[in-house]
Formats: structure tokens, C-alpha cells, sequence
């Protein structure tokens, strides 16, 4: 089976602490189901997401060579 | 006037009405179905009571007191006699009846499943799904239940006869079930017989009891009726419907309890599913259903109050035949009656229902209709209202404006206005508006005086009203030159079809535009026509000023680069200006730059034989850019364009250079000198470039096109000889000894052949022609330059026209096996399959002219449909990303503050503000360069700059005995 989180063309994801979450929640004055959503089976996603987690996925951009993204995971 | 104060909308709840509250906001209870009476008045407790409001003007509300204006009217009802069906609802319904018990009306779900769907609802409400998707799920398990969970009750299937009839489906005995059970026993053609005490011994009921139902004496029970069918395989049930009365389903549903409405997503304090159907019906306020007197002096009622009329009259007879005690056939044909009426009271156009049509056949306009659609309330009188201070009319062009301006024909003018607040400081200014009155321009149309009267400026009038006005006091004034206004041409398709213009109040009937603003708005002067709107206030102005005037918008957001620039003739003219870089005399370079700020022209370029002065295309160009402007590039005819401290070294100015979708000069300007510097620089290359055209003249004919008969010669010979190959290919393939190319069969592998031969020989058709056109030739000089056409479009003027195609293939389409009648059937040669030999300028062939008119209309369709199809998909995504916001934290939320980006665009950065490409990232080192530049007058201050060293930080009093690091900054604490 191909591991699709290892091509170098799928961004980072990782699984947010708790205390580092809240931080985010806090910065935007949010709660976690305002976040965009990502799909538990997502294959991106790493193995021990699971719903109700908060991923991080860092992209690497042209114009600001690094863009932050947060996704609530649901089943 | 009396103002009303504006009132905040805390928030809107959607839910049912209860029928009380039908009753309590009622003016009064309509009873009669006539209107007014022999004397014109109004019947009290009628459809037009005076209590439900005032339509004529001068008349007093009865119920609160108010005229006509004021008063919204009030809403009266009508009790029905029986309940009827809201059509809303029907589907809503249905899944009630479906999802709940027939007997003790609960949902039919276990305890535990329910709770599963409740928290599941909760959820899809936080994460802002579809709770349509539960309440599906929900009801799809509850109809898998054949009992009730909680009584136990068979639960049967509903049938939805639409629009608002339902039935119960039940499985029953049917009545001939001896005879089946007979002719089953008897068995099949090749079946079995049975007896009797076989069946009872296979079935376990007593010999004297199937003898019994064997002779119809008995009916036997459902087990009994089971084990039969089983023994002898037949099926014993026939259907039957049973109709669900409307007070039946209302008493269904008002056993259900809360806690199971709640699975389904309705909030049962707001909404109870019995109020679905209804047993009191609201009457619209008279103010809804004006009527109208015709000028004959009669009366015509609104559709609504004919509809009302029917359904009082029907709910009249109802009542009358059931006190009367009329049998249970009337009495449910008068229901269904009633139901009808009340429908299509709601809603006229349902499928599989009679419209209610007017007396004149037309069908009426009923609620539903009056909201629906693009005239109706929502899209026609809501979101898509007629607006004020706008005009329309044709466009032309007058390239003596700026692009930043527009013409405004002076009729448009004098009806457009500005208010105007007059103080000390322009009251000269307002009274002369005034005194010139409404015809003479500038002058004033309206003037309000500070104790809010509004005075209309007549001819008549004017000089005396002009001497009363004070400061403070208002004049709406004529549109004067400066003015700015928006302008619109349709199809909005992005930002820069609207943008602000300022005035030139000009003579005649129409726009007058800047050609170089043609490219944002995709004008052309073919008859096209756009709208201006004058701005009301000064908010509105200066945003416009600053945000949305035409040079603001030189990049277009689309792709980073300029939108505006030169087009066309202005093409031509800076090629022929800088092509062969021609010199000038004195005269002639001023007559160029006549229309620019330049008035002193350089230092010549040189002196000629005769002694004379001259000046270059170069050096006429070079004088309309920046100074300091430093570019290297390659440019459109290839060739390297090389610009240094503002003058033009090497290279040929056209499209690449100057043009209005990305031309390097005219991007580089606005990025680097900014938007006003690359207004005037667009402004005065086109005139320059109109100049130079002029100059040298610039026309196209017939003889532009046409070769020498050397060769044409030469070009029909490489077409015979294409028809020759044409003919080998034919030949080959029948006598089968054409190779298929890999995975394609032989006979598109023939098409291809024949393709491939004289696609070649339509191009060395033009090349022939190509080697005979001079470079200067106008054609040739608009194709490489850029300005318009290209070498194809050329080569099939004078060369040959080439292969006509219908869906990328040749044309096989007309009689059978053949294109026209003209040719013999299955015919592959080149000419029957529309390869047009000649050239635009020789003619084409009545036939190739029928092939080639095959091809363009394909276009042409090609076009219709995709302006259409993209249309709509705009629209969609207008409507999907619309309520989507920046927020000034940097995020893209929508309206219920949910997150779409982290940043706009995932870089906060704005396409028109950053220019990079896929070939170019952002140039940080010369960007900061050129701040750099820009910042320090002199060399040593740069340098101390970039190399300046924090100053040591001394508060301390003993810091001279202190060894103080003079890279580091200390603190004293
Ligand atoms: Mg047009
Ligand atoms: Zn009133
Ligand atoms: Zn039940």
C-alpha cells in the first residue's frame, strides 16, 4: 500500500495538543466547530487522529513559503 | 413627512403558527364572501372590511386609526369548516405519517435509537451540516418498524397521492380466497393435486375448518392465512387504501409527543406538526390585494380576492350540506373541494393540479406566484430593485479623453444632479447654479431650504430663487465636468465592469469612453450601450474617487498584471513609431507629442545630410517614460527591448511592450511610479501612438492580400499536389494495403492521413504567400506588432482557406454517404469533404462556401452555449461565495463566523499588490533597492543606513567605568 502522507506533495498533518488548541481557539475567538472540517479517513491524516481532533497542516506556500491551516476532524 | 424610527432586528425565528395565533392577530372573522355593497361600501365582516386597512386615500383605518400609507393593514381569517392541508407541507407530512405510530403516535423508534438520533442531531446542528440528513436516517429506520415498539400496533404503509392526499396501504384477506385456495389445490398444468386433509395435516388446522374456508363459510385468521399461502405458495391478500381525512391526521399528529418531534429536528415549542394542517385560514390585509377601479367606474378585485371568494363560498356550502345532514359522498367532495381552493390559494402551479384559472381563462396569481421566480418579490422587487440617478444609453469612443474620464451627453447632465450643501464659502457658486435654472447648464433642478421644504427650479422662478438661497440651505445642481460617477457595462463579469469615471459634460446623445478602457468593460462602439449612476452622497464619492476611478484598476486582480493599455491602432502605431526607428524634423517630432505635457522636445538625436536636425522614433517615445526606468526584456517580435535611465535603447514598442493584457512598460510603471503615473503614461502612448499612425498613414486593401500570379501559381500546384497525395492515400487504402497506425483503425488512420496532407498544404499554401508580403505590408505589420489578426488569418486571405471542420473531424454530415448530392456516394477525396482551395480573396466555390458556412456556424453555437453555461456557473458561485468576509483579524469567515481561510487567500496577500509568477518569484533584493534608493538623498546616509550599528544605550551614571559592547544594546535596570 502506497502511504499517500508520505508524497512530497501532501502537506504536513499533526494532531494538535490540548493546551496548544486552545491557544488557537483563543487567538480566534472560536470554537472548534467553526474550524474547516477534515473526514476521519482522510489518508493525509495520521493514523491516531481521531474525530473531534484538531490536525495542523502546514503547506508550503509560493508567496509566504509557509501557510498554517487548523481542520477538525469528523467521522 | 413623519419619519419612522429604524428598528433593529435582533434575530428571526422560522416555525409554525398556531391557529390561535391565526385568530388573535385577526382584525376581524371574514364570513361573507361579498365584498361591497349597491352603494360602493365596503360589507362589514366581507373580504374588503374597512377593519383589514385602508387602500383609498383621505380614509381612516377602523382598526388603528391610521390613513392610507401609514397603515400596513391588518390581517383578518376565516374558520374552515373542516381542516384542509397545508400544500407547504405536504412532504413534511408524509414523513410524519410515516415515521409515527398509527395508534399511539410515537415515533417508531426504540428508546435507545431515538436518543442515538437526538445527539446526532445536536452535533450536525454544531458542526452546521444538513439536519435533513438525520431526520432522513431517523425516519428511514423508523419505517423498517412493522410494529410499534411502544403499543405494538401494525404499522401499514403510506401512500402520498400528490399534492395532499394520503392513504394507509393494508395487506387484507382478500374476498375470493376460497377460490384461490381452491384452483390452488387443484394445481398448476403441471402442478400437484392436493386434498383436502393434506392441506389441513400440512397447515395444522382441523379438516372441518379448511372445509369450512373451502367453502367460503369461514374466513380464515392471519396465522391461519400464513400457513396456507405457505403450504399451497400462493398469495391470499389483495391491497387496500384506506384515505386519511385531514382531521384524522390531525389528530394523529396531535398525539405526538415532543421528545419525538424534537428527533426530527422541529422545535415543538415553536412549531407543532398538527398546526400543519389548517382549521383557520389568515385573510391578507386589503393593502395585499388592492382593488383596482377601471375607468369605466367598475371594480376589478385582486387574484387573491377572487380565490378568497371561492374558498368562503365553498366553506359556506360545506357547512350548509353538513348541518343539513347531506350523505358522506357530498360531504367529502365539498371537502376536496375546500382543499383546493385553499392550495391553490397557496400555491397555483402545482403539478398534477388544475390551475385556478381568472374568468378570461387566465390562471390567477396566488401567493406562491407573487414570491417566486425572477419577477417575483425576492429576486425582482428585493435584491433586483429599479434604481434612481442612473442613465443608459449608447457608447462611442473620443480618444482626446483620459481614461480616467467619460462623456456625458449635456441632456444627461441637466437631469442628473449633486446636492449640494451651501455654505458661505460657495453660496456665489449655488446661486449661480440656481440662476441658471433647470434648462441652462450648469444649473439646478431642486433646492430645499433648511426648514425641509423642497422648492423645484422652474425658468420662471430661478433668479428670484437664487437670491434667497443662504447657507444652509440644499441645491441639487447639474453634473459639471469633474464630477465622479460610476459606470457599468453588463455582464458584470468581474470588479473592473463597474468602475468611477469623472465628468466631461460633452454635446449629442451618448457615452463617450477612452478606447483604452474598452479592455475591462469588453466595450466595443457596435451599438453597445452602458449605464451611469451619480453618486448621492459624499461618503459614496470619495470612496469612489479613491477605490474604484479607472487607474486604481489598471491591474486586474485576475493576473497580477495591467488590465489597461494600449489596443489596436495604438499597437500599430508605436511599431511603425520604434520599428525601424525613422527620424523626425523639428515639426513633425512636436506634431507627435503634441498631446502630451511635453512642449520642448531633447536634445536632437543627430543632424542629417542637409544639416538639419532630427529626431528617432526612440527618442520621441523615450520622452513619455519615467527618468529613472530600467528594463530589459524580449519582446513581442522577438527581439530584445532594452530601456535604460527612461530611454529606449534596442527594441520594437507593440504589444508585448505597451498592451492591455500585461504589456511589460505599462505594468512595470504602475507597480513601481504607481497608478497616476501609469494613467498618464497609458494616456499619452495612445496618443502619441494615434499621432504616429497618422503620421505615416495606416490603411489596408485588396491588394494587401492579393499575390503575384507567379504565385498562385505556385500555390495551386501544392494543392493539386496535395489532392494527388490525397488520391495515392485513397487508392492504398482500397486496395487494402494502408497500414493502421497503433490503436486506430483503418479508416481513421486514412482521416488522419488525409488531415495531416492538407493541413500541410493549406500551410505551405500560406507560406508561399507569406514570402511575397513585404514586411511594411499593414497586415503583416497588425499580426506581428499584435494590434489585431494574425499570419493565419493572412495566408487564408491569400493563400488557401484550408480544411472545414465539424467537431474536429472532416465534414461527413448531409445525405447518406456522402456530404451533397453534387458528389458520388462514399466519395473520400479532399473537395467532398469540404478542403476549401481557395483563398478569401479569390472566392470561394458555391460548395466550399456551403462547408465553410458548416464550420462557422459550429462557432457560433460553440459560443451561445458557453456563454449561457458559464453564466449560470457564475451565478452559483456568486451565490455560494457571497456571504464570505475578510475580517480585519486577516481570516475569510462566513455569516455564522465560521472559518474558510486562516488568511486570505492562505497568504494575506492581494494579486494586484504582489506581482509573481510562475516564472518570477518577487523580486525582494531590487524592491528593496529602489526603497532604499528612494529614501536616502545621499550615498553616506544609505550607507549609515544599512549599516547603521544600535547606538550604545547609557542611563547609567557609572557607565563610564562600564566596558560597554558596541554591537550589543544594554539596558540598566
Ligand atoms: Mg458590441
Ligand atoms: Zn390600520
Ligand atoms: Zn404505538
Amino acid at each position: 500500500m502506497v502511504d499517500v502522507s508520505q508524497h512530497e506533495l501532501v502537506p504536513e498533518h499533526t494532531v494538535l495538543e490540548d493546551d496548544v488548541l486552545e491557544g488557537v481557539l483563543s487567538e480566534y475567538d472560536i470554537d472548534r466547530t467553526d474550524l474547516p472540517k477534515i473526514k476521519r479517513t482522510d489518508a493525509a491524516l495520521p493514523d491516531d487522529a481521531e474525530a473531534g481532533d484538531v490536525v495542523k497542516i502546514v503547506r508550503n506556500s509560493r508567496t509566504t513559503d509557509q501557510a498554517i491551516i487548523y481542520r477538525l476532524v469528523v467521522e | 413627512m413623519q419619519h419612522s424610527t429604524p428598528k433593529d432586528i435582533g434575530a428571526i425565528n422560522f416555525g409554525l403558527m398556531e391557529p390561535e395565533e391565526y385568530r388573535e392577530m385577526s382584525a376581524t372573522k371574514i364570513i361573507t364572501a361579498d365584498t361591497y355593497d349597491d352603494d360602493g361600501f365596503p360589507i362589514d365582516m366581507g373580504l374588503m372590511d374597512p377593519r383589514l386597512g385602508v387602500i383609498d386615500p383621505g380614509l381612516e383605518c377602523k382598526t388603528c386609526g391610521q390613513h392610507s400609507g401609514s397603515c400596513n393593514g391588518h390581517f383578518g381569517h376565516i374558520e374552515l369548516a373542516a381542516p384542509v392541508i397545508h400544500v407547504g407541507f405536504t412532504k413534511l407530512i408524509r414523513r410524519l405519517l410515516r415515521g409515527t405510530c398509527r395508534e399511539c403516535s410515537k415515533l417508531l423508534l426504540t428508546e435507545d435509537e431515538r436518543d442515538e438520533f437526538r445527539a446526532d442531531i445536536e452535533e450536525s446542528r454544531k458542526l452546521s451540516r444538513d439536519l435533513n440528513d438525520v431526520t432522513k436516517a431517523a425516519i428511514r429506520q423508523a419505517r423498517k418498524k412493522d410494529r410499534c415498539p411502544h403499543c405494538g400496533e401494525i404499522q401499514y404503509d403510506i401512500d402520498h397521492e400528490k399534492p395532499t392526499t394520503y392513504y394507509e396501504v393494508q395487506q387484507v384477506l382478500t374476498s375470493e380466497y376460497s377460490q384461490r385456495i381452491a384452483a390452488a389445490m387443484q394445481g398448476g398444468e403441471d402442478g400437484e393435486r392436493m386434498a383436502p386433509d393434506e392441506l389441513a395435516e400440512e397447515t395444522e388446522i382441523d379438516l372441518t375448518r379448511i372445509n369450512e374456508i373451502l367453502s367460503g363459510s369461514f374466513r380464515p385468521r392471519e396465522s391461519q392465512r400464513k400457513s396456507i399461502e405457505k403450504a399451497l405458495d400462493i398469495d391470499l391478500t389483495e391491497e387496500d387504501t384506506n384515505k386519511l381525512m385531514p382531521s384524522d391526521i390531525r389528530d394523529w399528529f396531535e398525539a405526538i409527543p415532543d421528545e419525538d418531534i424534537e428527533v426530527l429536528g422541529i422545535n415543538p415549542e415553536r412549531s407543532r406538526p398538527e398546526w400543519m394542517i389548517l382549521t383557520v385560514l389568515p385573510v391578507p390585509p386589503v393593502t395585499a390585494r388592492p382593488s383596482i377601479t377601471l375607468d369605466n367606474g367598475q371594480r376589478s378585485e385582486d387574484d387573491l380576492t377572487h380565490k378568497l371568494v371561492d374558498i368562503i363560498r365553498i366553506n359556506q356550502r360545506f357547512m350548509e350540506n353538513r348541518e343539513a345532514g347531506a350523505p358522506q359522498l357530498i360531504i367529502e367532495d365539498l371537502w376536496e373541494l375546500l382543499q383546493y381552493h385553499v392550495t391553490t390559494f397557496m400555491d397555483n402551479e402545482i403539478s398534477g393540479t388544475p390551475p385556478a384559472r381568472h374568468r378570461s381563462g387566465r390562471p390567477l396569481k396566488t401567493l406562491s406566484q407573487r414570491l417566486k421566480g425572477k419577477e417575483g418579490r425576492f429576486r425582482g422587487s428585493l435584491s433586483g430593485k429599479r434604481v434612481n440617478f442612473s442613465d443608459r444609453t449608447v457608447i462611442s469612443p473620443d480618444p482626446t479623453l483620459s481614461l480616467n474620464e467619460v462623456g456625458v451627453p449635456d441632456r444627461v447632465a441637466k437631469e442628473m444632479t449633486q446636492t449640494m450643501n451651501v455654505t458661505e464659502r460657495n453660496l456665489e457658486e449655488a446661486r449661480r447654479f440656481v440662476s441658471n435654472g433647470p434648462e441652462g447648464h450648469p444649473g439646478a433642478n431642486y433646492v430645499r431650504r433648511p426648514d425641509g421644504r423642497r422648492l423645484k427650479v422652474t425658468e420662471k422662478n430661478c433668479e428670484q430663487l437664487a437670491e434667497k438661497v443662504e447657507a444652509g440651505w440644499e441645491v441639487n445642481r447639474h453634473l459639471i465636468d469633474g464630477d465622479i460617477i460610476i459606470f457599468n457595462r453588463q455582464p458584470s463579469l468581474h470588479r473592473m465592469s463597474i468602475m468611477a469615471h469623472e465628468v466631461v459634460v460633452m454635446p449629442y446623445k451618448t457615452f463617450r469612453l477612452n478606447t483604452v478602457v474598452c479592455p475591462p468593460y469588453n466595450a466595443d462602439f457596435d451599438g453597445d450601450e452602458m449605464n451611469m449612476h451619480a453618486l448621492q452622497n459624499e461618503e459614496a464619492r470619495a470612496e469612489a474617487r479613491v477605490l474604484m476611478r479607472v487607474q486604481e484598476q489598471m491591474l486586474s486582480p485576475r493576473f497580477g498584471e495591467n488590465i489597461i493599455g494600449a489596443i489596436q491602432d495604438h499597437i500599430s502605431g508605436t511599431y511603425l513609431l520604434t520599428h525601424d526607428n525613422p527620424r523626425f524634423n523639428e515639426t513633425q517630432a512636436l506634431d507627435l507629442l503634441r498631446a502630451t505635457r511635453i512642449d520642448e522636445l531633447p536634445e536632437p538625436s543627430g543632424i542629417d545630410d542637409e544639416g538639419k536636425p532630427f529626431w528617432t522614433g526612440y527618442d520621441v517615445f523615450s520622452e513619455l517614460l519615467p527618468n529613472d526606468l530600467n528594463l530589459e526584456f524580449t519582446g513581442t517580435i522577438g527581439e530584445d527591448v532594452i530601456i535604460e535611465d527612461g530611454q529606449l535603447l534596442e527594441g520594437t514598442i507593440a504589444e508585448d511592450e505597451v498592451g492591455e493584457f500585461g504589456g511589460e512598460i505599462v505594468d512595470t510603471i504602475t507597480k513601481v511610479y504607481g497608478n497616476t503615473r501609469a494613467r498618464i503614461f497609458v494616456n499619452e502612448i495612445s496618443t502619441l501612438a494615434m499621432r504616429a499612425i497618422m503620421h505615416f498613414g495606416f490603411s489596408i486593401g485588396i491588394d494587401d492580400e492579393t499575390i503575384p500570379g507567379e504565385a498562385q501559381a505556385r500555390i495551386d500546384e501544392t494543392i493539386d499536389d496535395a489532392n494527388d497525395r490525397v488520391e495515392e492515400l485513397i487508392e492504398a487504402y482500397e486496395r487494402g494495403e494502408l497500414e493502421s497506425l497503433p490503436g486506430r483503425t483503418l479508416d481513421e488512420t486514412l482521416e488522419m492521413k488525409i488531415m495531416q496532407t492538407l493541413s500541410r498544404a493549406r500551410d505551405n499554401a500560406g507560406n508561399i504567400a507569406d514570402e511575397h508580403f513585404e514586411d511594411d505590408n499593414p497586415a503583416v505589420v497588425m499580426a506581428n506588432s499584435g494590434a489585431r489578426g494574425s499570419m493565419l488569418n493572412l495566408t487564408q486571405m491569400a493563400g488557401a482557406v484550408g480544411q472545414q471542420a465539424v467537431r474536429g473531424e472532416r465534414i461527413n454530415r448531409g445525405y447518406e454517404d456522402r456530404t451533397l448530392s453534387h458528389y458520388e456516394p462514399n466519395d473520400l477525396s479532399a473537395e467532398a469533404h469540404g478542403f476549401v482551395e481557395n483563398s478569401y480573396t479569390s472566392g470561394l466555390t458555391p460548395r466550399e462556401f456551403f462547408f465553410h458556412a458548416m464550420g462557422g456556424r459550429e462557432g457560433l453555437v460553440d459560443t451561445a452555449v458557453r456563454t449561457s453555461k458559464s453564466g449560470y456557473l457564475q451565478r452559483r458561485l456568486i451565490n455560494a461565495l457571497s456571504e464570505l468576509e475578510t475580517q480585519y483579524d486577516g481570516t475569510v469567515r462566513d455569516t455564522s463566523d465560521t472559518i474558510v481561510q486562516f488568511e486570505f487567500g492562505e497568504d494575506g496577500t492581494s494579486p494586484v499588490l504582489v506581482s509573481s509568477g510562475d516564472d518570477n518569484d518577487i523580486d525582494v533584493d531590487s524592491i528593496a533597492d529602489r526603497v532604499l534608493e528612494s529614501e536616502f538623498d545621499s550615498e553616506e546616509a544609505r550607507e549609515a543606513f544599512v549599516t547603521r550599528k544600535p547606538a550604545p544605550t547609557n542611563l547609567s551614571e557609572h557607565a563610564d567605568s562600564r566596558v560597554v559592547d558596541s554591537t550589543e544594546v544594554t539596558s540598566d535596570d
